[in-house]
């Protein structure tokens, strides 16, 4: 898993809130505005159909023979085609009015519907959408009244656009806002991915910041280093109980062994003594398990830099060279040293020792007799030393490639061999102490391991 | 009979040491804390100390520099269960001669004892050349002779071969040589010290030779003529 930086604001938890909160926000407007506009013309409709029907009643009330002139009087009146009205003869020619002619689907039955009407003198007017009423009088002359409906048009409009302005009003800043608001979770969260990789790589004793503000996030927090406390106990006491059972057993073993031993010495030379010799050997062995499982716990336990130098790796590198060539000799393999110009580095050369040793004489005991064992230093393109030592063994499974640094671990090819396990453990918590790292890599024609120690 | 002072608060430890360095033939003290440990080292002529690390009442590490700073120079050997090598150096710094640690084989603690007895009994220092029956070593020149002849040493078996002359007739364990030769002290694990003994060995007790550097099973070398 690899840290993902929060640089790209929508992706945090935060502003995808937002932008929900913002799209739910405006729907809601949507909804509440179509609802009012929708009341409001409906009873704006409501008052002109009852103004249309008023008319109506008053026109077709008129004495039939004063009717034409009332009609034309009427239209006169309406210079502002707020209210048209016209009289049709039974054929629909116009008597009298400002109506142009009977709209078309306008039926004589007393129901205000939607027209589209001609209203004569507002040419520009004319064929617009408007409310109509039309009846039949007792003499077969038709009577209609329209209304242009642009009042209750205009109003919708004003409405439409006052929410256009009220939407863009609100969200804009509110998303700007909302943005700016989800930085400040978005930058804590950053702060606790990055005290996250310490712990990651095995330090529980780091805590996750805690700003005191008592929000979400620092309950989390909280949650989180309370665990990690715990985790860290639990596992502290498992090492512990390790520690003492290899610590409290080393006593017994030694002084059983001084007895085997000097049994030993005194029957030297019977063949019950190369009993004893072999007895003596196998508490040598669990002996040297128990010491180098300490070793590892002591080496975990060891602060950094306790007592790290500017050092020459290359001296060190020289020195695991020749402590091991006789050894390699002997198993008639070829074990050869390439130190390349090394960039200065701070470390501790006795652990640094003991690092390469177990590296390369893990490298010597799973080379086949008659094998090559190579240790390259070299300054990697980044500035960096990298140490390699490769062999011609038969090399580390990719599957139990993590598993190997690991206490105790033994693979399958390497059961037969003599060893605890321990070596790489101990490899491992030296090079982690130095802040160095290491990787294993190779194929079935051999195993390369890498240290790579970051300049100075 | 050289005597010496064990200063150390667990009884069982404390008999298995006396025991041990008796059976090598010294005369051994046993003083149980401290501070009276500190007063029989200032006051009794003591041949070697040793010395427990942790002590009730006053700390080894205490001891062993109020020692140094009344200019007592016995040989000190510490012993621990504190087996970090921060924790040496401190024991050393502090003017011990050299550092166990706990639990420990009482062959290698007599071993050790013995190595600085005769360290402290003939001071290296001043000294040019190393003999043992007809092996001859040259400090100055840094060359080696067999019965005469040269022998072509590589620097650590010079190192390796001078380590086990200073201390000839005295066995060393594969810790004690991998620490004084090698300078480190951690456990190397496989047997890459007996695979140095052996070059050595083919290069000094070569045909015809009286072999000097004998394998003692269970516990370490030793080059002695021999009997």
């Amino acid at each position: 898993m690899s840290l993902r930086p929060l640089t790209d604001a929508w992706r945090s938890a935060t502003s995808r809130l937002i932008l929900i909160y913002g799209a739910l926000f405006a729907i809601w407007c949507v909804i509440l505005l179509g609802v009012v506009q929708w009341e409001s013309s409906r009873y704006l409709t409501n008052v002109v159909d009852g103004m249309l029907a008023a008319r109506l009643h008053y026109l077709e009330r008129t004495d039939s023979r004063r009717l034409t002139d009332t009609v034309d009087a009427a239209s006169a009146i309406d210079a502002t085609g707020f209210m048209a009205a016209g009289l049709f003869d039974a054929q629909g020619r116009r008597l009298a009015g400002n109506v142009g002619k009977i709209p078309k689907g306008l039926e004589e039955d007393g129901v205000v519907r939607a027209v589209t009407a001609e209203v004569e003198d507002h040419p520009g007017e004319s064929g617009r959408r408007a409310r109509g009423l039309a009846s039949t009088l007792p003499g077969g002359q038709r009577l209609v009244v329209v209304k242009e409906s642009a009042t209750i048009d205009g109003l919708g409009a004003i409405i439409r656009r006052g929410a256009l302005w009220g939407l863009s009003l609100t969200l804009i800043p509110g998303l700007l806002g909302g943005i700016l608001i989800a930085r400040r979770p978005a930058r804590r969260v950053r702060q606790i991915q990055l005290a996250m990789e310490p712990i990651r790589e095995g330090d529980l004793s780091v805590r996750l910041p805690v700003s005191g503000a008592g929000d979400e996030v620092d309950l989390l927090a909280g949650t989180v280093n309370t665990t990690l406390g715990e985790i860290e106990r639990l596992l502290g006491e498992v090492k512990g109980v390790t520690d003492n059972i290899a610590h409290d057993l080393r006593t017994p073993l030694t002084r059983m062994r001084t007895r085997l031993y000097r049994v030993q010495q005194q029957i030297e030379g019977t063949p019950e003594a190369e009993q004893l010799e072999a007895a003596v050997e196998e508490i040598d062995t669990v002996l040297a398990r128990f010491r180098a499982l300490l070793r590892v716990s002591e080496l975990e336990d060891r602060q950094r830099s306790a007592c790290f130098e500017n050092m020459d790796l290359g001296t060190v590198l020289k020195n695991v060279h020749d402590f091991y060539a006789p050894l390699a000799e002997d198993r008639h393999q070829l074990f050869e040293l390439d130190v390349g110009k090394l960039p200065p580095l701070r470390g501790d050369p006795q652990l640094m020792f003991e690092a390469f040793a177990n590296l390369v004489g893990n490298a010597i005991k799973f080379t086949p007799n008659g094998g090559a064992i190579r240790m390259v230093a070299l300054t990697d393109p980044t500035g960096d030393a990298r140490i390699d030592i490769a062999d011609t063994g038969p090399g580390i499974p990719v599957g139990e490639r993590d598993a190997v640094f690991r206490r105790f671990y033994r693979g399958d090819e390497t059961r037969a061999k003599p060893g605890c396990g321990l070596g790489l453990a101990i490899v491992s918590a030296i090079v982690r102490l130095h802040g160095y790292s290491l990787a294993v890599g190779g194929n079935d024609e051999g195993a390369v391991f890498s240290v790579t120690c970051p300049a100075a | 009979m050289p005597r010496a002072l064990v200063i150390e608060d667990d009884e069982v430890t404390a008999r298995d040491i006396v025991a041990e360095l008796g059976a090598h033939g010294l005369q051994a003290d046993w003083v149980a804390n401290g501070r009276d440990g500190l007063a029989r080292a200032l006051a009794d002529g003591y041949d070697i100390i040793t010395l427990d690390r942790m002590l009730p009442g006053m700390d080894g590490i205490d001891v062993v520099s109020e020692l140094r700073k009344r200019s007592v120079e016995t040989p000190v050997l510490m012993i621990s269960a504190l087996s970090d090598v921060d924790e040496r150096v401190r024991g050393l710094r502090a003017g011990g001669d050299d550092y166990l640690t706990k639990p420990f084989a009482p062959d290698e603690l007599a071993a050790r004892a013995e190595v600085l007895l005769r360290r402290h009994r003939r001071p290296e220092a001043g000294e040019t050349r190393i003999r043992v029956e007809d092996l001859e070593l040259d400090l100055v020149k840094h060359n080696a002779l067999r019965n005469g002849q040269p022998l072509t040493l590589l620097p650590t078996e010079f190192r390796l071969l001078e380590f086990l002359m200073r201390n000839a007739g005295q066995v060393v364990t594969r810790q004690m040589i991998f620490e004084h030769v090698w300078g480190f002290h951690f456990d190397p694990g496989t047997n890459v010290i007996d695979v140095h003994i052996g070059r050595l060995r083919r290069k000094i007790d070569g045909a015809g030779q009286v072999p000097l550097i004998r394998t003692v099973r269970g516990s370490g070398y030793v080059l002695a003529p021999a009997d």
